[in-house]
């Protein structure tokens, strides 16, 4: 029996990228709804970023503005080069992206490939990061403008926002590129090492910029400016700049290595998109070991956690490390810790080594200081604990398990302190004991292990805290990296107040680094590891007790609304 | 003591979401030893009531007792007589269907002894040994529905709330289910669950009540609601609603 099923030829409307535009601003708009402090959170996340915007604006236009025209190219491809290197760096590693649109919601829609990526791309020009590069790299504009005419002005306007659309597009493709490879089964793994790769490439670019800063000599600054310039990274921002200075030819042809280098990205993005559509469907094949050796309890039990009793707390231990591990949202997390957890302080201490050479120090001495390490390593410690600061939000709406069986609010902190800790107290170690070698001062070890558990143990306290109180929800989404609308500025605020509020409770091991002198060396270690370990138990304590009068707020706040 | 009260009874409990009223103040006794049917349409305000009767939703007015102990100001003892399946709320389902029972089973307090012997029995039963060490991520949708059962029913409880308890499972897994179910309450347990559809729940059910828009429409045994008519004549009577007339969506047909 055969229906017989008309095709239209074609849709009576072609869907166009404003298509796109205007869903995300309903979807924004009705995020707002009925959401006072969502509101107020976006206000000062549109505040922040204009503020950042017109810095960089006019550090972009000082060169057009001063009449300068020396250094208007280096501005340019560095500056340039700067933005566009933190749009590809920065989602991965800190941020995330804000997926209001999922692309998997499109999946079952008639819509070209070609038409999908185009209205993507257009839909996450409505964002703030987005508006402000774009403010920011104005200055670009108004550089070349002053030096050379409108001319030089409409070439450095079309640069600029091929330069935004490449950020975008690479961000973009770049993030969704890691979030099939951390889907897969197969090469997870090596993606958790390419990843770390990236991230660790933060660290020599600072050496680098460090580097560079302390070179009086301007003219090999330029050289390497020049070839930045043609790159994919500095070439739409410098296009502008090159007609200012009698280059059209080169103007042209940097244009065009922009456009190559978005036509390039956004294959490579449009090709991950059909992966993560299909992805939500079926996460692939599964793997499915045989033999299962002994019961149920043994099973959830990893070995890292053998030492626990098979109670509540155990349990608890058990399937925190589980998901550590399992869940590509958490282990992306904990990847991070471990790579910018070396960098960081490799970095500072290292950097603050060869400024001190060079006359110009700020930090004290002619050597890296216990107290500098001290700092270094709070940071560390307290990075390391910010990773807790949305636990729930990680869990969703599997943590009503836990409500269901009524599990205190203390023992469920205490459990989950103590697994991130199986994970990271390890790295930790490794990190102190690496950085004493890279430095050649076995002996501030102490002082150095001291400073990192007491800010940890702090940073576990606070977490606690905030975790119960600021949880927000995030997508269920295959994209370890993508965040509710509007969450990223939450995130980005939570981070800062845990942080902070770490580091300041922790301060006493640097002060106590600065003063003591060679006591402390010995003291620092068994100081450090009771202190934090006493704010941990003692956060635990109190952030349970809130906890338990707020479980089932906390489910909805965590809970994604669909 | 316990056995004087009812298994569950609530009292008035209300739930408003912004504007939206969910809830309007449900009244309703579970006897002991029922086996209960909370029928209503989509959007009738049944999870809603069933999570602010466990403890997940924490109610604007009223209050939930399981066997007599408050839910919300007696909450350990009161869930320690529960055994929950939410609807709509995912399963730590990073874990596997073995991990995932061991977990319930001790954050219950359980004796790992017999978690490790009730949740093989469970498997086995549920025909979910097979599954191995399949995470239950990647079960099909019928078998997450048996073994967040089986995680409902680890510990023994007093009473079953199970929310949709039969949605998206095929005809198979359901009369297993339905025999575990029919077995829980002649030993002595107590089961609620929220359906829309009416065979299960007639087949099933000593008791029903209908809740359409947050409220208690109809209540009492089977056969008193019933009456002499089928049960979704009367659903549809409750509830209200309109039948299409063939008109409209002409274009459907060609």
């Amino acid at each position: 029996m055969a229906v017989p099923v008309t095709v239209p030829e074609r849709p009576a409307r072609r869907v166009s990228a404003w298509h796109f535009v205007r869903l995300k601003l309903r979807v924004l708009g009705n995020n707002f709804r009925g959401q006072t402090w969502r509101v107020a959170l976006f206000v000062l996340g549109v505040l922040f970023g204009l503020w950042f915007a017109a810095v960089g604006f006019f550090l972009l236009a000082v060169p057009g503005l001063a009449g300068e025209s020396r250094y208007a190219l280096m501005i340019a491809a560095f500056g340039g080069g700067l933005l566009t290197l933190g749009w590809l760096l920065l989602p991965l590693v800190f941020f995330g992206v804000d997926e209001t649109l999922d692309p998997a919601r499109f999946a079952l829609l008639p819509l070209s490939r070609r038409t999908l990526v185009t209205g993507l791309l257009a839909a996450a020009l409505v964002s703030v990061p987005a508006l402000a590069t774009a403010i920011t790299a104005a200055g670009l504009v108004v550089t070349a403008g002053v030096l050379g005419g409108w001319a030089a002005a409409l070439v450095g306007a079309l640069g600029v926002v091929l330069g935004l659309l490449v950020c975008l597009a690479g961000a973009r493709a770049l993030t969704s590129a890691f979030a099939a490879m951390l889907r897969s089964r197969r090469v997870r793994d090596l993606a958790a090492v390419l990843l770390a790769v990236l991230a660790a490439l933060l660290g020599p670019l600072q050496l680098l910029v460090l580097a560079a800063v302390r070179q009086t000599d301007w003219d090999r600054l330029d050289g390497v400016a020049r070839v930045v310039g043609w790159t994919p990274f500095g070439a739409p921002w410098t296009a502008g700049v090159d007609v200012a200075e009698g280059r059209a030819g080169a103007a042209v042809v940097k244009l065009l290595i922009a456009v190559a280098t978005l036509g390039v990205l956004l294959f490579w993005w449009s090709r991950s998109l059909e992966s993560a559509m299909v992805g939500t469907a079926s996460s692939g094949p599964a793997r499915t070991p045989r033999g299962v050796a002994g019961g149920a309890v043994a099973q959830l039990f990893p070995r890292a956690v053998g030492w626990a009793r098979r109670d509540r707390f155990g349990a608890l231990v058990a399937r925190e490390c589980r998901y550590w591990w399992r869940d590509a949202r958490r282990r992306a997390n904990l990847i991070t810790v471990a790579v910018v957890g070396v960098f960081v302080p490799v970095m500072v201490n290292l950097g603050g080594f060869s400024f001190s050479t060079e006359g110009g120090a700020a930090f004290g001495g002619a050597d890296s200081s216990p107290a500098l390490v001290s700092l270094s390593m709070i940071f560390v410690g307290a990075l390391a604990a910010v990773t807790l600061a949305n636990q729930f939000g990680f869990d969703g709406s599997s943590y009503a398990a836990n409500l269901i069986a009524g599990v205190p609010g203390r023992v469920e902190l205490r459990a989950r302190m103590a697994a991130f800790s199986i994970y990271v107290v390890p790295m930790l170690l490794v990190i102190a004991v690496a950085l004493a070698v890279v430095l050649g001062r076995p002996e501030w070890l102490g002082v150095m292990g001291g400073a990192l558990f007491a800010a940890y143990g702090c940073g576990l306290a606070i977490n606690a805290l905030v975790s119960v109180l600021g949880a927000y929800s995030l997508p269920e989404s295959s994209n370890p990296f993508a965040l509710n609308s509007g969450a990223g500025f939450t995130k980005g605020l939570l981070t800062l107040v845990s942080m902070v509020g770490s580091a300041v409770v922790a301060v006493p091991f640097v002060v106590g680094a600065a003063l003591l002198g060679d006591v402390w060396l010995w003291l620092a270690l068994p100081v450090g590891l009771a202190y934090g370990g006493g704010a941990a138990l003692l956060g635990a304590y109190m952030a349970g007790d809130t906890l338990d009068h707020r479980q089932p707020e906390l489910l909805a706040d965590v809970t994604p609304r669909r | 003591m316990t056995d004087q009260h009812p298994a569950l009874s609530l009292r008035g409990l209300a739930k408003r979401f912004d504007t939206k009223v969910a809830v309007a103040g449900v009244d309703l006794a579970v006897p002991t030893g029922s086996f209960y049917g909370l029928l209503g349409p989509n959007g009738a305000g049944k999870t809603t009531t069933l999570s602010m009767a466990v403890g997940l939703l924490r109610p604007d007015a009223g209050e939930a007792r399981v066997l007599g102990y408050d839910v919300w100001a007696d909450p350990v003892r009161a869930k320690s007589l529960l055994g929950v399946m939410p609807d709509g709320v995912r399963l730590f389902d990073r874990l596997s269907g073995a991990e995932l029972l061991a977990y319930h089973g001790l954050l219950r307090g359980m004796d790992p002894a017999v978690v490790d012997q009730r949740a093989a029995e469970l498997l086995d039963v549920l025909a979910l040994a097979d599954a191995g060490r399949t995470l239950v991520v990647d079960y099909s949708a019928g078998m997450k529905k048996k073994i967040g059962l089986a995680c409902a029913l680890l510990h023994g409880p007093r009473l079953l709330v199970l929310d949709e308890p039969f949605e998206a499972v095929d005809p198979v897994s359901a009369a297993l289910i339905r025999d575990i179910l029919h077995r829980y309450v002649g030993g002595g347990g107590t089961v609620i669950f929220s359906s829309h559809v009416m065979e299960v729940v007639e087949r099933l059910c000593s008791h029903v009540a209908i809740l359409a828009e947050g409220r208690i429409k109809r209540v009492g045994t089977l056969a008193e609601v019933r009456g002499d008519r089928s049960l979704e004549d009367v659903f549809v009577e409750v509830v209200g609603g309109r039948t299409a007339t063939g008109e409209e969506l002409s274009w459907l047909s060609r």
